[in-house]
């Protein structure tokens, strides 16, 4: 195990946010001039219900310490109900993370609407702050990256 | 215990009727105690049909696992049914396979088969080493009745029963045209003891505990071929466009190999244990399986391969689900 203390430790996340409404709020948050951590890597999807286990397992691998899903609150889905299949996906993954080992909170969910562009901001520090806390992801990264 | 006369009488009229092409059953195998999938086409097979508690294979497989060839112009696809002989675990499967669609009812003819248990052929040839002659397992009560090269031998249940059969909610077939025995009551059930248990450790211990498991896998691809459940004619698992785990076998490949194989079968896995059964390499799948299986059950109240009536899990919701875990 890598040291789980190191305080210059920056962390990767990469963020799947619904193109309807976490993607206008980090959008806003941007217009409106919130500065909000850097470590973030947007990924743009149509629909929370869109992001497939299989993304945030390989995002693991590949070299994130931490993603993040975001969408529509529940009843604003612009698919009418997207989110809520995704919900019931990642309870399930996060808790299966946790049962091998893996520390639940790499994988992390958020309601993000158009509007919430202080929230994107709070959200972010958050993670960002948690992902710190539990320290890089060493337990099935690739250790091979550029073959 | 199922009398054999009266399995291969049944077999015998399944099989003449005209309106069913095979029947999948079990048959003797070449050496030890062990049983085989039969794949019976016509009368003069009929005989070699049995059931003991060698009989492990779940049959459920062998109907999704079939080839569809495509049709000749001019000719009619064959519609004929299938007859298949399930255990209780197994005609879930079949309850699951229909829960989602794979073929209507009236395409199988289920000849159900009440168990009270299979025994772990690990445990019993670890008990009974390098047995050439062919034996044959009864269950008598309590007691397997083993008996080979002569000589008779029992063994008490517990010892030689399969792990599963010790967690078994439903004996009897949930699905079935024909039961061949009596119904038996649910002996037993699951309080996921050990599941607990492992959950509750801390995040270091388990993941030494899992990494030591993955790193063992050799990736024959046993457990998903085995997999009643497993029946995408396109598994994600060994598409190379996206490629989602590499062919290098490696900590990390073997680590997203066991989220995707365990992760496809949450709500969907019936608990037939027929992945770790034929694992070479020994790794407890059946505790991944049922982490999920657990938390289907806890935080959604489903159990999968009960009510061909329920839609599947995922592809479903609830307004009140859980959301304790969202920002």
């Amino acid at each position: 195990m890598a040291e789980k203390t190191d305080s210059d430790f920056e962390p990767n996340i990469v963020a799947f946010l619904c193109n309807w409404c976490s993607y206008a709020g980090a959008d806003l948050a941007g217009t409106s001039r919130i500065s909000y951590p850097s470590n973030v890597r947007v990924i743009r999807v149509m629909c929370s219900g869109r992001v497939n286990p299989l993304f945030v397992m390989n995002a693991l691998q590949e070299g994130a310490d931490g993603v993040l899903i975001s969408g529509c609150h529940p009843g604003d889905c612009h698919y009418m109900h997207g989110n809520y299949y995704a919900r019931r996906r990642f309870n399930l993954m996060r808790n299966f993370l946790e049962y091998l080992g893996v520390e639940p909170d790499r994988v992390r969910m958020s309601w993000v609407s158009a509007s919430e562009g202080a929230k994107w901001k709070e959200v972010i520090e958050e993670v960002v702050g948690g992902i710190k806390e539990i320290g890089p992801m060493d337990q099935f990264r690739r250790r091979h990256l550029n073959w | 215990m199922v009398d054999l006369t009266k399995l291969r009488q049944t077999a015998k009229e399944v099989i003449s009727r005209e309106d069913v092409r095979e029947l999948i059953g079990y048959r003797p195998g070449t050496y030890g105690f062990r049983a085989r999938p039969a794949f019976v086409m016509g009368l003069d097979e009929v005989e070699q049909l049995m059931f003991t508690p060698a009989c492990v294979n779940n049959l459920a497989s062998y109907i999704v696992l079939e080839e569809k060839l495509p049709v000749k112009r001019g000719e009619e696809p064959d519609l004929r049914k299938v007859a298949v002989m399930v255990k209780g675990c197994d005609s879930r499967a079949l309850v699951q396979q229909m829960e989602e669609k794979a073929y209507d009812r009236d395409r199988i003819l289920v000849l159900g088969i009440p168990c009270r248990g299979v025994v772990d052929m690990a445990k019993v040839e670890a008990r009974f080493p390098n047995i050439l002659e062919l034996g044959e397992i009864g269950l008598e009560g309590d007691k397997f009745v083993l008996s080979f090269n002569g000589n008779k031998e029992e063994v008490a249940k517990e010892e030689l029963v399969a792990d599963k059969c010790l967690r078994c909610r439903y004996p009897t077939p949930l699905v079935y045209d024909q039961l061949l025995d009596a119904e038996v009551e649910r002996f037993a059930d699951d309080d996921y003891a050990d599941i607990e248990e492992l959950g509750k450790r801390s995040a270091e211990d388990k993941w030494t505990y899992w990494e030591e498991k993955f790193s063992r896998c050799i990736r024959c691809f046993s457990c998903r071929n085995v997999c009643p459940m497993c029946y995408c004619e396109d598994c994600v698992l060994g598409r190379l466009q996206p490629q989602w785990m590499r062919r290098s076998v490696d900590i990390s490949e073997n680590t997203a190999y066991h989220i995707a194989r365990a992760y496809h079968l949450a709500g969907r896995c019936i608990q037939c244990g027929e992945c770790q059964r034929v694992c070479p390499v020994d790794i407890p799948l059946m505790e991944l399986n049922r982490k999920f299986y657990k938390d289907v059950e806890e935080l959604y109240d489903y159990e999968p391969g009960t009510n061909v009536e329920n839609p599947p899990l995922l592809s479903t919701f609830k307004v009140e689900d859980r959301e304790d875990f969202i920002m």
